[in-house]
């Protein structure tokens, strides 16, 4: 299941999503989730998401086709939230269902290693009165490298 | 003649000031011919060759190269990806 969405989600419902009877013997599980700049401890921070409909659900469904040919997963579950977010606020789920837990880590690992640079998301910060876009991290490219070795 | 929509997202739509914009063009070309195109024919087209900015056809990550066929809907510019 692949969803971009304004509303927040519910982490155990999605858990409960990726459970099938008798075959599942792990679930791995990343939420990624909106933190206090360090550099601003005293500012109201806050993201705006801007996502291009239609490419970036396109992207995911790629990104887990890709991890379904590498692992043999019972079921993926991605996750996007999209609009204003606050502190604290949940911005994505990555789950993945397996016989072992082996190939639920590394799926779920890969699949937010694509997301980050494979994906239509733009995020816009603001730190008290000020907003710019956030800059791509070339530690993000880099993490891509290890999946190809 | 084909009709192309060119679509602008984030920074990029604000530096051109344009979230789409319609072309009429002789197809095929590359994407790095219309990059080209839309720098000279648009008033802040220069932010098109801005570092890093990356394109997509009908929602497939493309590079300058690329070749954007007759029966194309959509062609994309952004910034680097900031998603998770």
């Amino acid at each position: 299941m692949i969803r971009v969405q304004q509303d927040d989600f519910d982490v155990q419902a999605l858990y409960k999503q990726l459970l099938k009877k008798n075959d599942t013997g792990a679930v791995a599980m990343f939420v990624g989730l909106v933190r206090q700049f360090a550099d601003q401890p005293n500012e109201t921070c806050s993201f705006e998401l801007e996502h291009y409909p239609g490419m970036t659900e396109h992207n995911l469904q790629e990104i887990v086709d890709d991890a379904q040919r590498r692992w043999p997963l019972l079921d993926v579950c991605v996750v996007h939230r999209v609009g204003r977010l606050s502190v604290d606020d949940q911005i994505v789920f990555v789950g993945v269902s397996a016989s072992h837990r082996a190939e639920a880590f590394q799926a779920c690992d890969f699949i937010m290693d694509y997301l980050k640079s494979r994906a239509a998301f733009w995020k816009k910060e603001t730190q008290g009165e000020c907003s710019q876009w956030v800059d791509a991290k070339q530690g993000d490219a880099l993490s891509l490298e290890r999946w190809s070795q | 003649m084909s009709k192309v929509k060119v679509v602008f997202f984030a920074s990029l739509k604000e530096a051109v000031g344009l979230s789409e914009y319609l072309v009429e063009l002789d197809l095929p070309i590359s994407v790095g011919e219309l990059r080209q195109y839309l720098v000279d024919h648009l008033d802040k087209g220069g932010a098109l060759l801005g570092p890093g900015v990356q394109s997509s056809v009908d929602f497939e990550f493309t590079r300058d190269t690329d070749i954007i066929a007759i029966n194309t809907r959509e062609v994309a510019f952004f910034p680097p990806v900031t998603g998770g």
